[in-house]
């Protein structure tokens, strides 16, 4: 018995006493705190390698441009923003529009909506303002009769987004797959286009021949992003905008005036989608002023356009709703705003809405169909930035043209004017390089966008343009039949009211900086307002 | 310490693009929360977004003009938050930074009561919190590197150096009359880390405009110098007191005792 209590007694390394000297250990290493190690919050992430550097190595590429939360086309996810800066060189560079004005700002966000930054943002955390929201509940919505409309590079651009190669030619599997969506009628915005044609191009004519008290060079205005862009930069040349309004506004105009009164359906009912290359256009949609239909039927809540998508958008419609992009059919566009002549399919790229000006506003003056140059303009085609012909009319003389894509080109052709070192009758501006083919709304088919790619979508819509037989504008019978029972002719009273449009100088938003423009147009781009 | 790092922000510059927002949570690896945005018409200042980009809608000569306020730690020259810290979780460094050390900190919150800017914030939603302000990129500026924010600042509103350069820009830039003549965080809290010049009065801008121009640790010590003094004298006090009453109690009861004998 004694023997017992003597081991009782002695120590040993059982369970329980190992467990116990571990916890007593660890307790009091942590409270004496032997077991804290120093530590710094935050710091726990990463920048890029610019930003990598002493400070007095100043990062060369750096930030990002300002977008208002309120842009009504384009948007940014924070969260996916690394700071690579490519926004600011496609706006400052390419766009001229980040850097050209002086700060302090005044009171906006200086945008001309072109989203070209959401094609160059490399980790999408730019993309367009979202309206596939809307369109869904239209579409959903019972007493919503919902219509679309397709621009021209739509077509060329869409099968990109499903793995077909730039460019390929998916007109009828588009006007299918809107169908399949839901969408009651799919009609052309090309129909739209050779309206904008017989529109602009009466007043090309008008201005020429100085019936108008316009002045020339008459400069396109279908390219909302230009048009903001003049209304900025260059609110001299406002009066010099053709009055016409873009095609995407001219249908949404008679769609819910004549489209609507010809089929008898309640303009009220119809909800008005546009399929667009671009951002810009949502932008368009919501000025003010485009609710044609609303003063026609004295209805303020009508509005010519109610939701534009980008080609992005529908695309990834289309993949929500599991469509199966190969094995839909070839569907062809509704009637009475369907058809669309070769012209209107050029006006998706550079030089586009010129050769179709051309073609159309020979014919008005001479009465004969234009020679066959004007059917293949080659200076006024490919993607050099500034591109100028000229072309005899007879019973007019030389009518001298020019084009620009991107407005760093825009610039430039446009102060050779101001400074008179060159005459032109009409000139055409697209905000994105390539023209609309190559628009902030088009697939992002390559990250930032290549010239391949752009030409790969040029080529295609040529092609279809050359195969074609209605090739004019003048020669679309739809739009002949719009004219003969609604408008009466282009320039009319009602063609005013519908089809054309007033500018708004926004130039007390800004205060351009001249010197820091001029050393973004040298291509010394310097940090302009480090002072 | 006027040796010392700090940053000049310009905010006649700045043209609202968040960059300095998006870097600050790229590098130090904090969270976005939709509720709580770090940029816009009304940011929410938290234990994630530790910068903030406040855009205002101000009027100059009558006119509509928009400014962007950036808002982070200031990084006092002599930090409150510091000097009210029991267990020195809060340090300032020699670089210019307010250091928050987590695992010296008691979670007393003292820190939060005592910062002029009502900067540092409380991880409310952890189970074992921390207070959380930003820290000037303290790691970065060891390394020679400038903190994320105005690294990633396009337009150069945000201008990193040693704070007697600064104020030596900033006055200058004061005598071109483009700017209200003041450098708010020259004097403010004895001085800050962060200056700040702007065209549009201060307190137009949200700025706090009652800041005194004392260093708070300062005024507390001119109160807490006393303590010792006060502590002693009251003691002396009461024990004089305490003395004098028994001493009368003893005299009152050998006079009784004298009565009853």
């Amino acid at each position: 018995m004694a023997k017992a209590s003597e081991v009782k007694e002695k120590m040993t390394i059982d369970r329980r006493n190992m467990l116990k000297a571990l916890v007593g250990g660890c307790a009091t290493a942590s409270l004496t705190g032997c077991l804290v190690r120093e530590q710094e919050p935050g710091a726990k992430g990463w920048v890029p390698q610019q930003y990598d550097a002493p400070s007095s190595w100043p990062p060369q590429v750096r930030g990002r441009v300002p977008i208002d939360p309120e842009n009504p086309s384009i948007a940014r996810d924070d969260r996916k923003c690394v700071l690579c800066g490519q926004c600011i060189e496609v706006c400052k560079k390419i766009q001229t529009v980040y850097g050209s004005y002086a700060l302090p700002v005044k009171d906006d966000f200086i945008c001309i909506h072109c989203g070209q930054c959401t094609l160059w943002c490399p980790t999408g955390a730019i993309v367009e303002a979202d309206d596939r929201t809307r369109v869904l509940q239209a579409l959903k919505d019972p007493t919503k009769v919902v219509i679309v409309q397709t621009a021209p590079s739509t077509r060329v651009g869409l099968g990109e987004e499903f793995g077909m190669p730039g460019g390929s030619w998916v007109e009828g599997q588009q006007v299918a797959a809107l169908r399949r969506l839901g969408f009651s009628r799919v009609f052309d915005t090309n129909f739209a286009a050779d309206l904008t044609i017989m529109e602009e191009g009466s007043e090309l004519i008008e201005r020429l021949t100085g019936k108008s008290e316009a002045p020339l060079p008459q400069l396109t205005s279908c390219c909302p992003g230009w048009v903001k862009f003049v209304e900025y930069y260059y609110p001299e040349w406002m009066p010099n905008l053709s009055t016409a309004k873009s095609p995407q506004q001219m249908l949404g105009a008679v769609l819910k005036t004549y489209y609507a009164k010809k089929t008898g359906i309640d303009p009220r009912t119809i909800f008005s989608v546009s399929v667009m290359p671009c951002t810009a256009k949502k932008f368009e949609s919501v000025r003010p002023e485009f609710n044609a239909a609303g003063r026609y039927w004295k209805n303020d809540a009508l509005r010519d356009i109610d939701a534009v998508l980008t080609v992005r958008e529908l695309a990834l419609m289309m993949k929500e709703a599991g469509l199966d992009f190969s094995s839909l059919p070839e569907e062809s566009y509704d009637s009475l705003l369907g058809e669309g002549s070769g012209a209107a399919l050029i006006f998706g790229s550079t030089g586009g809405v010129m050769e179709a000006a051309v073609r159309t506003a020979y014919h008005a003056v001479t009465g004969q169909k234009a020679p066959t140059l004007a059917f293949n303009l080659a200076p006024v085609r490919g993607l050099s930035g500034v591109k100028e012909a000229s072309m005899d009319v007879p019973g007019y003389g030389k009518v001298r043209v020019a084009v620009a894509h991107g407005l760093h080109n825009a610039r430039t052709l446009l102060d050779r004017v101001k400074a008179g070192t060159a005459r032109y009758d009409f000139i055409e501006v697209m905000s994105c390089p390539g023209g609309c083919i190559g628009g902030g709304g088009m697939p992002r088919s390559s990250v930032p966008p290549a010239d391949d790619v752009r030409r790969s979508r040029i080529r295609s819509l040529q092609i279809k343009d050359a195969a074609g037989t209605l090739r004019e504008s003048h020669e679309n019978q739809e739009v002949k039949e719009l004219y003969r029972s609604f408008l009466g002719r282009p320039l009319s009273h009602l063609s005013h009211q519908l089809l054309h449009t007033d500018y708004v100088s926004r130039a007390k938003h800004l205060k351009v900086d001249p010197q820091a423009l001029e050393e973004i147009l040298a291509g010394q781009v310097t940090e302009a307002s480090r002072s | 310490m006027n040796g010392s790092n700090a940053v000049l922000v310009d905010l006649t510059q700045c043209v609202g693009c968040g960059s300095c927002t998006v870097a600050c949570k790229l590098w130090n690896g904090k969270h976005y929360d939709k509720g709580a945005p770090a940029t816009g018409l009304h940011p929410v200042a938290d234990h994630s977004n530790w910068t903030t980009l406040t855009q205002r809608k101000a009027e100059k000569d009558g006119a509509p003009a928009w400014r962007f306020v950036k808002a982070q730690c200031m990084h006092c020259e002599e930090p409150a938050c510091v000097s009210s810290c029991m267990s020195k979780a809060m340090r300032k460094t020699e670089q210019g930074p307010v250091v928050y050390r987590p695992d010296l900190c008691a979670g007393c919150r003292y820190c939060m009561m005592a910062c002029p800017f009502e900067v540092p914030k409380y991880e409310w939603g952890k189970v074992i919190p921390s207070v959380s302000k930003c820290q000037m990129c303290s790691t970065r500026l060891a390394h020679g590197r400038s903190p994320a924010c105005t690294d990633a600042c396009p337009t150069g509103a945000l201008r990193f150096g040693r704070r007697q350069e600064l104020l030596g820009i900033a006055h200058d830039k004061l005598k071109t009359g483009r700017y209200v003549n003041k450098v708010y965080g020259e004097r403010e809290a004895g001085g800050t880390s962060w200056l700040y010049i702007s065209d549009i009065p201060f307190g137009q801008l949200g700025f706090k405009a009652n800041v005194t121009s004392e260093s708070l640790p300062a005024i507390a010590e001119h109160y807490m110098r006393k303590t010792p003094a006060l502590l002693l004298g009251g003691a002396a006090l009461f024990m004089g007191l305490s003395k004098l009453i028994q001493r009368k109690k003893a005299v009152a009861a050998a006079k009784e005792g004298k009565r009853e004998q």
